[in-house]
């Protein structure tokens, strides 16, 4: 749209079609809810379909501008789910840390995306709601966007999935690995901050509208250099 | 192959024959009828008739008695149209253009005749016959037929009659002949008693609706206070208390409630209520805020839901009241985020009556249960209505106007998005070239416009004058919306270039609505029009076109392309979602037990509504056509019941669903005897003929009859693990992978042990391993496809799916023999050693391993120290089975057949010292009680060539899936490995001398019978043989008994070498000596039965296969039912042979 444009960056800027999917009340929303808006809101309409929001994120090289479809989370709706993450060029899987059997959904939906969504999607594996978990089980303290935890978790906290788990999960997947707390904002921002540095340069177009011609040809990422690079550098919102 | 689709063909040829052909389509009235007048289920139109409906034009309170007709026909309105008679409603409608001359209003038209049968469109009333106080007969001048008909309005002041309004009256004039009329008269008579039951109904209904109470109200204004028993106003929803959304004043709330009033007062109210041309205007503007409720309620057809049935809400509530369930969870979660915006929602009250309205439906309707939306949908309709008003709204929302938008799939919504692509694409060609070309999705706008009926897409206030044409005219509402938001949106959408540009416009619109659409026009009418209003105009009048039937037929059109893609989905997730076990099979083998397990589940369901409804099945077809035809969608409560698609209500399988399901994956679970209906479904599914396929009542279907036996039996509770007494689909899947996945024989063995093994003591029983040798017999009785020993001059499998015998039926029954000879042997050596059952358990444990060893000793003894070969061993193991009348008898002098003493010399366990007689005795008294092992069970299996193979590669392989799935169609019984077919080698069975052949007392043949009844008994159930087996097992032991003498000791045979070593003296060359003397020395008592039994015959296998059938067709026992299976496999032999 317009915004794009109308960004006073300099810096080329690309639009990256992003969709969440993950069980119902992970967190989908208030996720992107705080990356958007900066905002947590605890009685939030569910969503019907899915919700559209879109939100830059300043890379140095470039910037780029989220489409994120936030969608439904409830069982049934996952039918709809393909319209949603067609020619997605990143997915967030969401689950809940303190639910073991978010995790197996949010299994299903990565091997579903693996089969059926554009080949090279970057997939982002987020475990949220790491506020309800006590923060010796956590990581919160290493910068390191790739690394989600060395911690098994403490008997005693709400946690259920223990970081060891999905994070060998999420190597054996090849996937973007996070812990995070839409409630408390932590790492949310670096999610998207990694996402973005994930998305190869040959998958990135143009902000759509706008003169297509802006491609960079420098900082080529791969994964490996999104880990590191998530560290230094935060989303400008 | 086995798809879904070729289901939904079948499926659709068997529901609905005339959708293959589109030029017949006349639904059936009821149908119709129903949708037209929003009538409940239960109504069918029993009578109609040409009628003219003549209603006052202005009716004083007074004086209404003293109207003359002439007067009142000169004065009033006149409408032509069908006068219908239902069990319980009167219901008249003009339908489009079929007004009179004389009809008053000139610009009605326009607001009639759009909905094409599904809603109350035109003009006339929906009367229920309870409603109605008293039926004149007037009689008129010249030959009309008339009726003037007294409602019962005012009802609830019943009585004090005559206080408040004068009851209205209509007259209606039939025209038909004599006949016509009265048969109609008589109808209505009928139904005026039978209404008399609701009467209280009614009364219970119309005291809560508003427009009563209102009417009430003025009467009481109007001076007659004393006579009006002061009440409390009726529920009109949320808003009475939390205030309506929108500014009254703006909306014009009190003007539009006297125009009601008025219109009320002339044309009755809620159940009494006419529609004329007005009552559409009415509709069109807006409906006053509290009557909204009640008129959504009339013009939904909610009304009579309620009225059927009112008390059906607070009894739902307390009958579940404290229970549980996923719904509930779901929308407990989603109770304070349901229009969080409006007061009402804020507070508990509002908050409760969401929950217990959503509760309730869920409860009415699990197989909804509760969808994301609901929760909006019915926030809103309680801002205008009752509790009670709003669950019945629900259900018509659910079941009629939004038919699958909230099922488990979503099938409905998913198809309506498609339904509305199409017709952007259709209406508006370059928009939609745009959208294809910038890649927008169109659904993802539209969506949550269909889903939540644009509540939270448009303010409130504007959403709620959808509603209000979308509850009178249909789900045909939300199309024209949304074609009209598109249309005027046109150039800002051709702007937008990416889902979020979209978005963004429409978002943007929908805050403006209520700005002027023409802000700079010079007319100031034209100014004051607002951009809702322009959105309705271009709605209903651009977009006129879009009826009830355009959706209907692209519903159709679209309707399985989506279903597809749902199952599709489905299938990929549910085969994803099995767990690590589903694994071991490969994907093509997952998805081949998916469509084979919902497609029986679906097929069984289809067949039980199927045989459910035969009775009324020609009106029951005619109805679901007809409402398919109408909505697009199958009626999913009677049409496609199971489709996953549609949200399968049954995703577990019980055991005949097993049976059936396993006919699809292994040969051997095709019965042998089928039912007789099974030849003319047979048929039908070859020349796929739909009149005889829709004939076909067998409880199976169109496939053969499903076994039921033992092994079936055993496999369905191991792979139960949940002991539901029925299997989900993982439930199979894990149990295949348990099979198909070891691929070792090993653990094939031990799973096949496990089956028998029923305490879990890793012991089998004398009576397991009789069913265990029946099972395997039952398993091998059609023979395997891929076998080791297959020559090669096995034929490759035919037709690329059905698996045929072998051409060279020498070959093949060879090898059948084989197999039946290695079980009968297998039979034997299992009672050879097997442990007595305590004190031999110990001993046998002990000596597990040695034994194995001396097994595999004594047979490499074997072929060193007899120059016999392992073929040799083979034949010789396959001959030496006088314990079965499978053995293929030789009557000649040979060697082999020394078999029959091996019997007699059953040799002692490996372990005994004591006399090998004894022992043999012990292990085969029934009063000792003895087991085998598991690792007993398997050395037995490994030194048999056969049984070796089987359980390394045919029990696996007998279960065929996505690789050579089971021609289910093949016949049944066309290849049964049993006595009755197998080829050369097998003698016939000398019927002249039955006397020593299977006593009676065996319950297997009758004597007599002799080979006729051998062969019957036999071909007809495969298992019998075990049975037979059995009972010569007690024979031979009796004559164990009497032989158990040093002489009978002497004739071991060479299958007792491996117990040489402890107890038997001879060498090899002395067991080579025994089998070649055997002939002589073992003329025994039970030789000489088998020899009676099986020898004397000499025809060859053509005659013998003439004889079968003789046997079959002739034979006086059989019902018709068994001569037809014999029939069968007399044929099914004949192909054989060939």
């Amino acid at each position: 749209m317009a915004d794009a444009g109308a960004s006073p960056a300099p810096k080329p800027s690309s639009s990256v079609k992003l969709v969440l999917l993950g069980e119902a009340a992970v967190g989908k929303s208030s996720l992107v809810m705080r990356f958007v808006n900066n905002d947590f809101q605890e009685n939030k309409e569910p969503t019907i379909g899915a919700a559209f929001l879109t939100q830059k994120c300043n890379l140095p090289t470039r910037t780029i501008k989220f489409e994120i479809w936030d969608t439904a989370g409830q069982e049934r709706f996952a039918s709809l789910a393909p319209m949603y993450y067609r020619n997605a060029q990143a997915a967030l899987v969401v689950y809940d840390i303190t639910k073991s059997t978010s995790l197996t959904k949010a299994q299903h939906w990565v091997a579903e995306l693996q089969r059926q969504a554009s080949p090279g999607i970057v997939i982002a594996l987020v475990g949220n709601k790491l506020d309800l978990a006590s923060p010796s089980s956590s990581s919160a303290d290493d910068a390191d966007g790739g690394d989600g935890g060395d911690e098994e978790a403490d008997e005693g906290d709400a946690r259920k999935v223990p970081t060891k788990t999905a994070k060998a999960y999420a190597e054996e997947e090849g996937l973007l690995f996070f812990e995070t707390s839409a409630k408390t904002g932590e790492r949310v921002a670096e999610v998207f901050t990694a996402i973005a540095n994930a998305i190869p340069e040959t998958q990135l177009k143009g902000p759509r509208g706008a003169a297509g011609g802006q491609r960079q040809e420098e900082s080529r990422v791969n994964l490996g250099a999104a880990k590191d690079a998530s560290a230094k550098e935060g989303c400008a919102c | 192959m086995f798809n879904l689709s070729s289901i939904v063909q079948k499926a659709q040829q068997l529901i609905d024959p005339a959708l293959t052909a589109p030029t017949e389509r006349k639904p059936s009235k009821s149908a119709l009828f129903r949708l037209q007048f929003r009538l409940p289920e239960t109504q069918n139109p029993l009578q109609e008739i040409t009628a003219e409906l003549t209603l006052s034009a202005q009716r004083t309170t007074e004086g209404t008695h003293l109207i003359e007709r002439d007067r009142d026909r000169a004065r009033g309105n006149r409408y032509v149209g069908k006068l219908h008679l239902s069990e319980h409603y009167m219901c008249f409608s003009t339908q489009a253009s079929s007004y009179l001359s004389t009809a008053s209003t000139a610009n009605s038209t326009s607001f009639t005749g759009q909905t094409h049968g599904s809603g109350p469109a035109g003009n006339g009333f929906t009367l229920p016959l309870c409603a109605i106080r008293r039926v004149e007969r007037l009689h008129s001048q010249n030959t009309a037929f008339s009726l003037a008909i007294t409602t019962s309005n005012g009802f609830s002041d019943h009585s004090k009659q005559g206080t408040t309004d004068a009851p209205q009256r209509l007259v209606m004039q039939l025209a038909g002949s004599r006949q016509q009329c009265d048969r109609f008269c008589d109808g209505l008579k009928k139904g005026l008693r039978a209404g008399m039951r609701d009467v209280e109904n009614l009364r219970k209904v119309v005291g809560l609706s508003y427009s009563e109470y209102h009417l009430a109200d003025e009467a009481a204004k109007d001076g007659k206070k004393e006579l009006i028993p002061t009440r409390e106003a009726p529920d009109t929803g949320l808003g009475s208390i939390f205030r309506y959304p929108g500014d009254s004043r703006k909306l014009r709330d009190k003007a539009k409630m006297r125009l009601w009033k008025e219109y009320m007062r002339e044309n009755g109210r809620n159940a009494t209520l006419i529609r004329q041309p007005t009552f559409h205007k009415l509709i069109r503007v807006g409906l006053p805020n509290r009557l909204r409720g009640e008129i959504w309620e009339l013009s939904s057809g909610s009304f009579y839901l309620r009225l059927q049935n009112p008390d059906l809400y607070v009894q739902t509530l307390s009958k579940y009241s404290g229970q549980e369930s996923l719904a509930i969870d779901e929308i407990e979660k989603d109770l304070n985020r349901s229009l969080p915006e409006y007061p009402g929602f804020q507070s508990e009250e509002g908050i409760g009556r969401l929950r217990r309205v959503l509760t309730a439906y869920s409860w009415t309707n699990e197989d909804v249960g509760y969808c994301q939306a609901m929760n909006i949908v019915v926030a809103a309709l309680l801002i205008y209505t009752s509790e009670v008003q709003a669950f019945y709204l629900l259900s018509v929302l659910c079941d009629r106007l939004l038919p699958g938008y909230y099922s488990q799939t979503m099938y409905g919504t998913l198809l309506d998005q498609r339904v509305f692509e199409s017709l952007v694409e259709k209406t508006m060609p370059i928009l939609w070239d745009h959208v294809q070309k910038s890649d927008v999705q169109l659904s993802i706008v539209s969506l949550p416009w269909f889903l939540s009926l644009y509540i939270n897409s448009m303010p409130l206030v504007f959403a709620f004058r959808v509603l209000d044409v979308f509850f009178l005219e249909g789900p045909k509402v939300l199309f024209q919306i949304g074609l009209a938001i598109l249309r005027i949106n046109g150039e800002e959408l051709l702007d937008a270039s990416d889902d979020g540009a979209f978005i963004s416009v429409l978002k943007d619109y929908f805050s403006r609505l209520e700005d002027s659409a023409h802000p700079k026009s010079e007319n100031p009418k034209l100014r004051a029009v607002t951009r809702f209003q322009e959105l309705m105009v271009v709605a209903f009048k651009e977009f006129a076109g879009i009826t009830q039937d355009t959706i209907s037929k692209q519903r159709s059109a679209h309707k399985e392309v989506v279903l597809e893609n749902i199952e599709n989905f489905a299938k990929r997730t549910s085969i994803r979602n099995l767990g690590p076990e589903s694994k071991k099979l490969s994907l093509a083998d997952l998805g081949f037990l998916y469509d084979r397990f919902y497609g029986v589940l679906y097929d069984r369901q289809q067949r039980s509504q199927t045989i459910q409804d035969e009775s009324e099945r020609k009106a029951k077809a005619g109805k679901s056509k007809a409402q398919q035809l109408v909505t697009g969608i199958p009626a999913a409560d009677d049409v496609e019941v199971g489709r996953v698609a549609l949200g399968a209500s049954t995703t577990q399988m019980d055991y005949d669903a097993f049976r059936e399901f396993l006919v699809g994956v292994a040969r051997w679970a095709v019965a042998d005897t089928q039912s007789p209906s099974h030849d003319l479904e047979k048929q039908s599914y070859f020349t796929n003929s739909t009149r005889s396929r829709s004939i076909s009542m067998s409880p199976w279907g169109a496939g053969p009859d499903p076994a039921d036996d033992e092994f079936i039996r055993r496999l369905f509770r191991k792979w139960d693990v949940d002991e539901y007494k029925s299997l989900s689909l993982q439930n199979v899947v894990v149990g295949f992978a348990k099979v198909k996945g070891a691929r070792d024989i090993m653990s094939t063995i031990a799973y096949f042990f496990d089956l028998y093994d029923d305490d879990n003591d890793g012991k089998v029983d004398r009576d397991g391993i009789l069913k265990m040798s029946e099972a395997l017999l039952f398993l091998g009785r059609r023979g395997f496809v891929t076998s080791a020993l297959a020559s090669p001059s096995q034929t490759p499998i035919q037709n690329g799916a059905s698996p045929r015998l072998d051409k060279n039926p020498q070959r093949t029954t060879s090898k059948d023999e084989e197999f039946l000879s290695a079980v009968s042997s297998f039979i034997r050596r299992c009672f050879e050693y097997a442990d007595a059952d305590n004190a031999h358990a110990i001993q046998m444990a002990k000596n597990a391993a040695a034994e194995e060893s001396a097994t595999a000793s004594s047979l490499a003894d074997f072929s060193i120290g007899g120059d016999e070969e392992d073929d040799d061993l083979v034949d010789l193991t396959s001959d030496s089975i006088p314990l079965t009348p499978t053995t293929p008898r030789q009557t000649s002098t040979s060697p082999i057949m020394s078999s029959p003493s091996q019997l007699m010399n059953l040799p002692p366990m490996p372990s005994e010292t004591k006399p090998n007689t004894h022992a043999a005795n012990a292990a085969l008294d029934p009063a000792n009680p003895l087991f085998i092992t598991l690792p007993t069970f398997r050395m037995l299996v490994l030194a048999d060539e056969t049984l070796e193979h089987f359980f390394d590669t045919d029990f696996v392989n007998s279960f065929h899936l996505a690789d050579q799935p089971v021609d289910s169609t093949a016949s049944s019984s066309s290849n049964l490995t049993t006595f009755a077919n197998l080829g050369k080698g097998f003698q016939r069975p000398n019927l002249g001398a039955p006397a020593l052949s299977l006593p009676a007392s065996g319950g297997v043949v009758p004597p007599g019978k002799g080979l006729r009844g051998m062969l019957d008994n036999i071909v007809t159930d495969g298992m019998r043989v075990a049975t037979e087996v059995r009972r010569r097992m007690e024979e031979a032991q009796r004559e164990l008994d009497s032989a158990s003498t040093p002489g009978g000791a002497g004739s071991s045979t060479h299958k007792d070498d491996e117990d040489d070593e402890e107890d038997d003296h001879r060498t090899i060359d002395d067991v080579n000596a025994d089998r070649r003397s055997v002939r002589e020395g073992d003329r025994d008592l039970l030789e000489g039965l088998e020899a009676a039994e099986l020898d004397g015959s000499d025809a060859g296998s053509v005659g013998k296969v003439e004889n079968l059938m003789d046997a079959g067709l002739t034979s006086p026992v059989r019902s018709s039912r068994a001569s037809t299976s014999s029939e069968r496999t007399g044929n099914g032999i004949v192909e054989f042979e060939r």
